[in-house]
């Protein structure tokens, strides 16, 4: 059994033990306070509060002018470890022990002074500066906060009673039933064959049924529809493009994308491989509770074999790949930043609470005091995230990434040997280069010389880096090597510090690591290990049975991908705030159901497709609408529009286009690494490709305009619920974009193909209605389209166009005015 | 069905189109007047048809500048000589008594004829005082950037509903049919509900211009003045246009069977509708944003010269144009205002960008007569404490702060309302979002409490069951 991965090249000189300086410490003595008032502060104040203060610059992120500052350090790691005078760099620097560390630059201190530091370091760098300990108390009852029913644990109850008794299919259809018979609403008929079997296709595989399957699905239906139809429903959820459509809903949720964003927004070469770990896992139909397991905390969890181990390390890119502020001067904020990311996405998708709202105060609304906030910081403050990214002068916190224990077999960017001797010896060239002028950057500083050395430094450091990263991507041989996203635990854990309105120099108590006390249940830990973060607990705590929140939380997120709405509207926020369930014993029905079939999320999707309500007409009726016009009680099928992935491969599926092959990496992984707008340009982010969309490039803030012009999630934030606008820029779209017009035209091409080549265009016209809609079209609608198609090439022979190329404008046209109508890209 | 189209009035329709039924009765009635209307009138068919206000409005349409991540009041436009003679010492306010009180960095001094004090970092808008209507007593329900920014914009922070700029158009209709009669310009990320219709049509949401398709101004930016704005999908490469007419009526008819087939489709409604004003747009969206045909002088008045100005510069042009086409609401944001830290750096580079480009907009807009009808707001979501937060910035406060109107109907060199001598809490012309709406809504000459909509069995208002105009600012 493996105990860590390796890390590729050395972690930096950095956060290793930055908290562990934090424990209990007595008050200094009055003898100490003396020496530190008298030798040490004055010292501090005259030579280095000039650059390391609040009051002036904090250099480095470091800051001298408070005790936490002191201990906690700065970019280069913790700057006194007390009693340790190896160990603290504080003592490296003011002995000019190393020649990028020389402090104070200009003049070194004197020997006397440097003996009074070394003296008080010596003696456990006793420092009074820390004024009154604040102690933030909380004035939430949990108790009381915990009667809130998501915080009650789901049960069963008995299932109600209804007057129809022939009408459910289900015992989900039971609950449904009793609610309209109580508001006085008849459910919808029974949807038809054909519209039916589009909705089963486009929700379980995200694609439309071809031509031949709705005849071979018809034949079978006419037989026994209800074998038929269960029978598509297993078929369905046994094909690899399953996991594609429900991976997809995963991925919005966990805000997956393959760029830091905000302000530098480098891209995340290696995060494609999280996408196709969530894709392959609701395919496999992983029970969800191992599948958070492993996102939580897969680096930890007992493993059989490297390929276990691989897969369990790169499902903790779920806690990597967030929005990061690469450009963060103070690496202390970044990490509790990146602590605070870490909390928020996994509190939402998991648990469909807000838990991030405690960081600078109470929860304003739910039972989560600031110091539980802390107590779960604590747990992400001791993980180290590997997310790489290259440093620059603008963008600083970066990481390494995490070596992989299985080498892909066709690697991805690999080098032939010529380019990498070339790279090599302008790496080499560009670092002698370096050297020698940092060596003149220190005589002329020494000589108080001023010019232009540091940005020509600055920009060979630019250099050094892009060929450092490009070649650390590859082993020796030039192959590629195969990197991940993901996390692991810090040798020593932290015990998190609560921080007044979230500011880093206001810190009042410490608290333990754990987790909401609002959620505690048998089996809670009373305490966490003082050899790992605790993250590992986290992940069995989180998935407990006697969790009431996960269960629920998931299958209302099936509920709402089937049914159009959540039996909770606010699927990601299961608190005060959001929306109190439409039928809360159905739900917990559900939740008890989940966790009994083994938490597993294609039999939950197979029992709600097989009730009556999901195989209910989506026609409307006045009378039931007035009562309950945002159909939340389910009288009839809501009509919903297509997702953008869906519209965009259906439309690849109409004109035979779609390449149903995985692709390999993304347009990301072969740009590498890189800023987005760079070398990854809105061209690449753009370009036209026939696999499907799930594997489309997902950056932040340049999301495919296919994508992003129809509500896809936005990966800045954890999406539960998509967006449904109806924009001019749509219809703009639709009519004059480049990738509309090409599978127009191929539709044309393939009208042609398959069909007599007759004067005839009746068979197209009804062939392209099939492709379209999956339907025969009515002889209306035949009529209608012949006009079209001979009004349309009348008017464009009379503009001088040839009669055979106007034809065939005519048909391109027509096949696109039946891809962007709306009975295409809704459903019913 | 009604076939004589002077019986059903547009208000008819409308109340038709609210109730969810005859919509093909009016579907019908809105192609007929399309066609009769094309060619001879600017007015905009259908739900979008210019409609008469409650009674008299001071503005006909609005330019709303939207300041992403709220904008410190005391350090631009509400003077707190107390709280910089304070500077330094314990503040009284909030949960843990605040930390120390941080005075204005910067200084302000008295502007126009009207005396308004304003900041020194604001000196272009500080020209324009005598047109600037302070509203220093504003508050909203939640400190919390997503909520109060849904708030501004919605009324409710709880529940999806329309924005303001989507009753506005629902009240008044648009002046210019090729044109989206609401348009927000670079819109933040994941900010539809800001722009969204919720119930009403989905024709009067915003058309949002410059992020969604592509953010391809996000790569663009940083290129100077070579960056030309542009609509994506603007043109069909092949089709020419009287040719995509005949295939638009062609997926329109197959739209309207489904329609027809589906009873009820309110989705289907906005893509009808939305097909039309897309078509319309090929015509005359190229032109309005091209902006090569402005003078040099007026580029540079409004900052377009390559600097930090540039970017906020070209949307002010832009939204003059818009609101001189006949556009009824435009929306301009801002981001980047949440100055927790680096407040003395940050503060002033957020207003170096957006002074100047303001000071442009309301000079050109004056220039042109149209300030007197054109609303402009400036407006954060909320404010920011008294109190400094880590010794260089400042934390929420939605007890009390600034936004400011211009034109339209309001008193310039005005201030209404006041916090208290720190900044912290309004204490005088308390001015709640829904107070502010329902006067936003007044000075276009529509109610508040009449301007309703049916969903769900009830009327639904901008301002709920709340609203006070705010009488003493109206010119």
């Amino acid at each position: 059994m493996h105990i860590h991965p390796l890390l590729t090249g050395l972690f930096c000189l950095g956060a290793s033990g930055l908290m562990s300086v934090l424990a209990e410490e007595e008050a200094p003595s009055a003898e100490a306070v003396k020496f530190f008032e008298a030798k040490i502060r004055p010292v501090l104040a005259d030579y280095c509060y000039k650059c390391h203060s609040a009051d002036e610059k904090i250099k480095g992120g470091l800051q001298l002018d408070t005790r936490e500052g002191l201990r906690h350090g700065g970019d280069s790691g913790p700057a006194l470890v007390p009693g340790k005078l190896e160990e603290s760099l504080l003592w490296t620097a003011i002995s000019w022990q190393d020649e990028d560390y020389e402090m104070p630059p200009k003049q070194k201190l004197s020997e006397s002074i440097r003996a009074d530091f070394r003296k008080w370091i010596e003696m456990g760098a006793p420092d009074p500066r820390e004024g009154e300990k604040i102690v933030l108390k909380t004035e939430i009852d949990i108790a009381e906060g915990r009667q809130f029913w998501s915080f009650q644990k789901p049960e069963k109850t008995i299932l109600p009673a209804v007057k129809a008794a022939d009408w459910p299919q289900s015992e989900v259809d039971r609950f449904l039933l009793a609610v309209l018979e109580e508001e006085g609403l008849v459910p919808a008929r029974d949807a038809e064959a054909d519209a039916l079997l589009r909705r089963l296709y486009i929700d379980l595989i995200g694609l439309p049924p071809t031509p031949k399957e709705f005849a071979a699905y018809g034949v079978a239906w006419r037989k026994d529809p209800v074998a038929a139809y269960r029978a598509k429903v297993d078929e369905l959820l046994a094909r690899p493009q399953f996991g594609e459509r429900w991976g997809r809903h995963w991925l919005d949720v966990a805000r997956y994308a393959e760029s830091s964003g905000k302000e530098i927004n480098m891209t995340y070469p290696h995060a494609w491989r999280y996408r196709d770990y969530v894709i392959d896992s609701f395919n496999e139909d992983k029970p969800y509770d191992q599948f958070v397991r492993e996102q939580v905390a897969g680096d930890l969890l007992a493993i059989e074999s490297d390929e276990d181990w691989q897969e369990n390390l790169i499902a903790t890119g779920f806690l990597a790949l967030g929005p990061k502020g690469l450009n963060e001067r103070n690496p202390r904020q970044f990490a509790l930043d990146l602590a605070d990311e870490q909390i928020d996405v996994m509190t939402q998708a998991i648990l469909g609470l807000t838990v991030s709202c405690a960081r600078c105060h109470d929860h304003k609304s739910d039972p989560i005091p600031t110091t539980d906030y802390y107590a779960l910081s604590g747990i992400f403050q001791s993980t180290r995230t590997y997310f790489g990214t290259v440093n620059l002068a603008v963008s600083r916190r970066g990481t390494k990434l995490l070596d992989l224990p299985v080498a892909d077999e066709d690697p991805l960017r690999s080098m032939s040997a010529r380019e990498m001797a070339f790279m090599k010896e302008r790496l080499e060239g560009a670092e002698e280069q370096l050297e020698d002028l940092q060596r003149t950057a220190r005589e002329s500083r020494r000589d108080g010389v001023n010019n232009n050395i540091q940005q020509q430094i600055l920009r060979l450091r630019r250099v050094v880096t892009g060929f450092r990263a490009r070649l650390n991507g590859v082993d020796s041989e030039g192959v590629g090597k195969t990197l991940g996203m993901g996390v692991q635990d810090h040798p020593r854990p932290v015990e998190p510090v609560v921080l007044v309105r979230g500011e880093l120099d206001k810190p009042a108590q410490e608290v333990p690591r754990g987790f909401l006390q609002v959620l505690a249940h048998e089996g809670t830990p009373e305490a966490l290990p003082a050899n790992g973060s605790g993250r590992l607990e986290l992940a069995h705590w989180l998935t407990s049975a006697e969790n009431p929140l996960p269960a629920r939380v998931m299958v209302n997120r099936i509920w709402q991908k089937l049914f159009g709405q959540g039996l909770v509207t606010s699927t990601s926020n299961f608190g005060a705030t959001g929306q109190a369930p439409s039928h809360p014993e159905l739900l917990d029905y559900l939740a008890v159901r989940f966790v009994e079939e083994g938490w597993s999320v294609k039999a939950m999707i197979r029992e709600l497709v097989n009730t009556r309500a999901y195989q209910l007409s989506s026609e409307f009726n006045k009378e039931a609408y007035l009562k309950d016009p945002g159909n939340a009680l389910l009288w009839r099928f809501t009509p919903r529009r297509l997702d953008a992935e869906v519209l965009r491969d259906a439309m690849l599926c109409a004109s035979g286009e779609m390449n149903l092959e995985r692709p390999r990496g993304s347009a990301v992984a072969t740009a590498g690494d890189t800023v987005v707008g760079q070398r990854l340009s809105p061209e690449l982010l753009n370009r036209q490709v026939t696999y499907r969309s799930v594997y489309l490039p997902f950056v932040r803030d340049g999301l495919p305009e296919s994508l992003a012009l129809f509500d896809a999630a936005d990966p800045n934030l954890v999406t539960g619920e998509r967006e449904s606008t109806n924009v001019p820029g749509q219809a703009l779209y639709l009519m004059n974009n480049g990738f509309v017009l090409r599978r127009s035209d191929v539709m044309a091409q393939r009208l042609l193909k398959e069909t007599e080549e007759t004067e005839e265009t009746e068979e197209r016209i009804r062939l392209a209605f099939k492709l379209a809609y999956g339907r025969k079209a009515s002889t209306l609608e035949v009529e209608q389209a012949k006009g079209f198609l001979w009004s349309f090439t009348a008017a464009a022979v009379k503009k001088g166009e040839e009669r055979k190329r106007a034809g065939y404008k005519a048909l391109r046209s027509f096949c696109q005015a039946l891809l962007v109508s709306a009975e295409f890209r809704y459903l019913n | 069905m009604i076939s004589n189209p002077d019986l059903f009035s547009r208000r008819t329709a409308l109340k038709s189109i609210s109730s969810g039924f005859g919509y093909l009765a009016f579907a019908a009635l809105a192609d007929q007047q399309a066609r009769a209307e094309k060619k001879t009138s600017a007015g905009a068919p259908g739900p979008l048809a210019a409609r008469e206000p409650h009674f008299a409005a001071r503005a006909k349409r609005v330019i709303f500048l939207s300041m992403r991540g709220a904008p410190s009041h005391v350090d631009t436009f509400d003077y707190k000589p107390q709280l910089t003679k304070d500077d330094g010492k314990e503040g009284k306010f909030g949960r843990l008594r605040g930390g120390r009180l941080l005075g204005s960095p910067w200084d302000f001094s008295q502007h126009g004829e009207s005396g308004l004090w304003i900041s020194e970092l604001m000196p272009g808008i500080s020209a324009h005082a005598d047109e600037l209507c302070l509203l220093s007593g504003m508050h909203t329900d939640l400190p919390n950037h997503p909520q109060a920014q849904v708030q501004m914009h919605t009324g409710n922070h709880q529940f999806v509903r329309p924005s303001l700029g989507a009753w506005a158009l629902y009240g008044l209709g648009s002046e210019n049919a090729n044109l989206p009669g609401f348009i927000a310009l670079n819109p933040g990320n994941g900010s539809a509900q800001h722009f969204g219709s919720a119930f009403l049509p989905a024709i009067y949401q915003a058309a949002r211009f410059g992020t969604a398709g592509g953010r391809r101004n996000v790569a663009r930016r940083g290129r100077g003045s070579e960056r030309q704005e542009s609509v994506p999908n603007i043109k069909n490469p092949s089709l020419e246009t009287d040719l995509q007419r005949l295939q638009l009526d062609y997926v329109q008819k197959l739209n309207r069977a489904k329609l027809g087939r589906d009873v009820h489709q309110p989705a289907v409604e906005g893509v009808i509708e939305s097909f039309e004003l897309a078509f319309r747009m090929q015509d005359e969206v190229p032109g309005l944003m091209d902006l090569s045909n402005e003078s040099k002088q007026t580029l540079s008045l409004y900052g377009i010269d390559g600097s930090a100005t540039e970017r906020f510069g070209r949307q002010c042009l832009l939204a003059r144009r818009f609101v001189e086409a006949g556009v009824r609401f435009v929306e301009l944001s801002h981001g980047n205002w949440d100055h927790h830290r680096n407040l003395s750096e940050d503060l002033p580079a957020r207003c170096n960008e957006i002074d100047k480009p303001i000071a442009g907009l309301l000079a050109d807009l004056k220039r042109r007569d149209l300030l007197k009808d054109t609303l402009v707001i400036w407006a954060g979501e909320f404010g920011r404490t008294p109190h400094g937060q880590g010794g260089d910035g400042r934390d929420h406060n939605n007890k009390g702060y600034t936004t400011w109107m211009a034109g339209g109907g309001v008193k310039g060199g005005f201030q209404y309302g006041a916090t208290d001598a720190y900044g912290y809490e309004a204490v005088a012309g308390k001015m709640h979002i829904h107070d502010w709406h329902a006067t936003i809504l007044h000075l276009l000459g529509l109610d508040h409490e009449k301007l309703t909509y049916r969903h769900a069995g009830r009327d639904f208002r901008l301002t709920d069951v709340h609203g006070v105009v705010a009488r003493d600012i109206l010119a």
